[in-house]
């Protein structure tokens, strides 16, 4: 039985073989090439070398500013929607009244797309905004905090949930162990349940730091117009369609270069970050 | 160095609707060893955890060492607990299990480590210190319970059936282990188990419980000897102790009628019983109390004979399973003749042993 799988195994494993290099492998090889090159149509292209990645960072201003946009904002959304996420499951976790509701509530802003909910918040912060006579492209600082609450809304229902169930995984007699053992509830709180919930907040941090660094249509809802709070995603986007004339065949190309960087930095962070929290985790 | 009192102390869950313990008065003395039992569910976690302070109180009024605590939060009881569970922090080594009370008082690091490391010696921990809970035994784990509650010298040790997860071999000897501990500790230990010898040995009083309400309060001995009533009666004592309806007669003397036999007051018992005369009252037998014809025995002035439907030899003895009266029944005796399924034999019993209770109400006579 062994051998015989052993000796099939090319055969059942290439379908999947397949549809992995159809749709993923050929297509990022292919732009990992295509970054060396430039082009105005994919089949016909000019190999460039490195220019590209040169031109990127010497005569595109706009990537270094998205770039350093975008950690800022993955830093604080990271941070606001996991405190946020977790304080809101400690409370309902606690056996209040109208928990089962609440948690419904919080839950629902995740089942509306992006590019829908790009388009109300900006409805909204416009119509704030409009009382005091500008809009969300007057200031990138509008367009930034804007950004994380639209994040933070969509995003904390979600974890929100995946925290609550790690808190109920905890078994109770811990934390009356700890009560005994004279812990108030916030020394309760640091030394029992959130080592206790590291792996939920290995799962959290991890899916709120990918989502937020590669943010692309609430981004292009809620502040596509103004110039200055494009975060990386948005940021190739306008490379490849925000310009026109001669020079298109260049622009192609670094937003290419934009790309192959952008993938390398997600693949990296999401390593770093699954080694770091893997750690402390702990098995129970 | 902690008295406990319940005064009236009464326990309902979901606002009334659920009560658990209608009404319940209890002193525990300083240094006692007061054991807890009772069938499944009558209630004992329940007190326990009304004296930890993991349960509220729904009324009435609870001391610890004359203060009232209904209001004090665990945390400012001075009190340790050990759950069946053991609740060890599973991402703690066992050396920082044990520090983790410690340490939230403050404790300089040294005198930490000394209290650990003296408790570790005394329960045989001291090679697993760096270790995670979840890579013990269980029995390892359930000292690593007991090293946390001891570290902490706390005014009154709780534990709620510590030793109901461990093999039998190590039971016994975690059994001895705690006694000694108490002995050591001088502190107020209360302990709840469902398992009678654990009680039997180990407690100086034991509280017998029944559906949130204290059956009898007394020393292992006392209810052996004079149980209050037939359930604590059948509770205490293994196998347990057989009963039979009967009627007192008066006739040449007071005169108790079963089914099968006819057992002859005892002078001492004659006078409680009068009252019973021509009334149903039940007689209480416990197995060990059966006397075989072989063994030298003369007061004896009642037998009865009985068809045996099973012998079990546990060594010295053999307990013969019988059935009279439509109930079945249980004698120890001692024999040394292998005994078969359907032998006749006759079984004595020394009046001055048996038990009698009022049929109505079950309170002993
Ligand atoms: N949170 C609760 N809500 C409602 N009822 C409860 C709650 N906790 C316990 N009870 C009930 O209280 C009763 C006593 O429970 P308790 O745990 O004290 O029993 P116990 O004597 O310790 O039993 P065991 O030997 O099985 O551990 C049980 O009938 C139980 O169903
Ligand atoms: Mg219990």
């Amino acid at each position: 039985m062994q051998k015989m799988l052993k000796k099939y195994f090319p055969v059942f494993a290439l379908p999947t073989l397949a549809a992995f290099a159809i749709s993923f492998l050929i297509p990022f090889i292919l732009g990992v090439y295509l970054s060396f090159t430039e082009f105005k149509v994919v089949s016909e292209r000019k190999w460039v070398g490195i220019e590209n990645y040169i031109r990127i960072f010497s005569q595109d201003e706009t990537f270094l500013n998205s770039l350093w946009l975008t950690v800022k904002f993955t830093f604080v959304s990271v941070l606001t929607i996991n405190i946020i996420a977790f304080s809101l499951a400690l409370l309902l976790t606690k056996g209040l009244k109208g928990t089962n509701f609440f948690r419904t509530v919080f839950f629902m802003p995740n089942l509306i797309g992006g590019i829908v909910l790009g388009h109300i918040w900006s409805l909204i912060i416009n119509g704030i905004l409009g009382y005091f006579g500008v809009d969300i492209t007057y200031d990138p600082k509008y367009g930034f905090w804007g950004l994380v609450i639209l994040m933070n809304w969509q995003m904390i229902g979600y974890m929100m949930i995946i925290y609550i169930a790690g808190i109920q995984n905890i078994p109770d007699s811990l934390s009356e162990a700890a009560a005994i053992d004279g812990a108030n509830p916030w020394q309760n709180l640091v030394h029992v349940t959130i080592p206790m919930v590291m792996p939920s907040v290995t799962i959290c941090s991890f899916l709120t730091l990918t989502n937020s660094f590669k943010l692309f249509d609430q981004n292009l809802a809620l502040n596509g117009k103004s110039p200055d709070t494009s975060l990386l995603a948005l940021d190739i986007y306008k490379t490849f369609y925000d310009h026109t004339g001669l020079k298109l065949a260049q622009w192609h190309g670094m937003g290419q270069a934009k790309a192959v960087i952008f993938f390398l930095l997600v693949a990296l962070i999401a390593f770093i970050q699954l080694r770091a929290t893997r750690q402390r985790e702990v098995e129970h | 160095m902690a008295t406990i009192t319940f005064r009236n102390v009464a326990k309902s869950f979901d606002n009334g609707k659920f009560t658990v313990i209608p009404d319940l008065s209890l002193e525990i003395k300083d240094k006692e060893f007061v054991v807890l039992v009772g069938p499944s569910g009558c209630g004992k976690s329940t007190t326990l955890r009304m004296i930890a302070g993991l349960e509220d109180i729904s009324g009435g009024e609870l001391f610890i060492d004359e203060k009232v605590v209904n209001d004090i939060p665990p945390k400012d009881r001075d009190i340790a607990m050990v759950f069946q569970s053991y609740a060890l922090y599973p991402h703690m080594t066992v050396y920082k299990n044990m520090a983790f009370a410690l340490k939230l008082k403050k404790m300089p690091k040294k005198e930490i480590e000394e209290k650990v490391m003296w408790a570790a010696k005394i329960l045989d921990l001291e090679p697993y210190l760096d270790r995670r809970p979840r890579a013990l035994s269980g029995g390892q784990r359930q000292r690593v319970a007991l090293g946390r509650a001891m570290v902490r010298n706390p005014k009154v040790f709780l534990l709620d059936e510590p030793l109901s997860n461990l093999d039998a071999k190590l039971r016994t000897e975690m059994r001895s282990q705690i006694t000694m501990l108490h002995k050591k500790l001088q502190t107020t230990f209360v302990y709840v188990t469902h398992d009678q010898t654990e009680a039997m040995t180990m407690a100086d009083r034991i509280v017998v419980m029944d559906k949130g309400v204290i059956q009898q309060f007394d020393t292992p001995q006392k209810l052996y000897n004079e149980p209050a009533n037939m359930f604590v009666a059948g509770f205490i004592g293994s196998p347990q102790m057989n009963f039979f309806d009967a009627r007192l007669e008066n006739a040449n003397g007071l005169k108790a009628k079963s089914v099968g036999f006819e057992l002859e007051i005892p002078k001492s018992k004659a006078a409680f019983l009068s009252d019973y005369i021509n009334k149903n009252i039940v007689l209480g037998i416990r197995p060990e109390h059966f006397i075989s014809p072989d063994e030298a025995f003369e007061k004896g002035s009642c037998s009865l004979t009985v068809s045996a439907e099973l012998a079990e030899m546990t060594g010295s003895e053999t307990n013969i399973h019988f059935e009279l009266d439509g109930k079945r029944h249980i004698a120890r005796i001692k024999s040394d003749k292998k005994i078969n399924r359907g032998d006749k034999i006759k079984l004595l019993v020394d009046p001055e042993t048996v038990h009698f209770f009022d049929k109505e109400t079950s309170l002993a006579i």
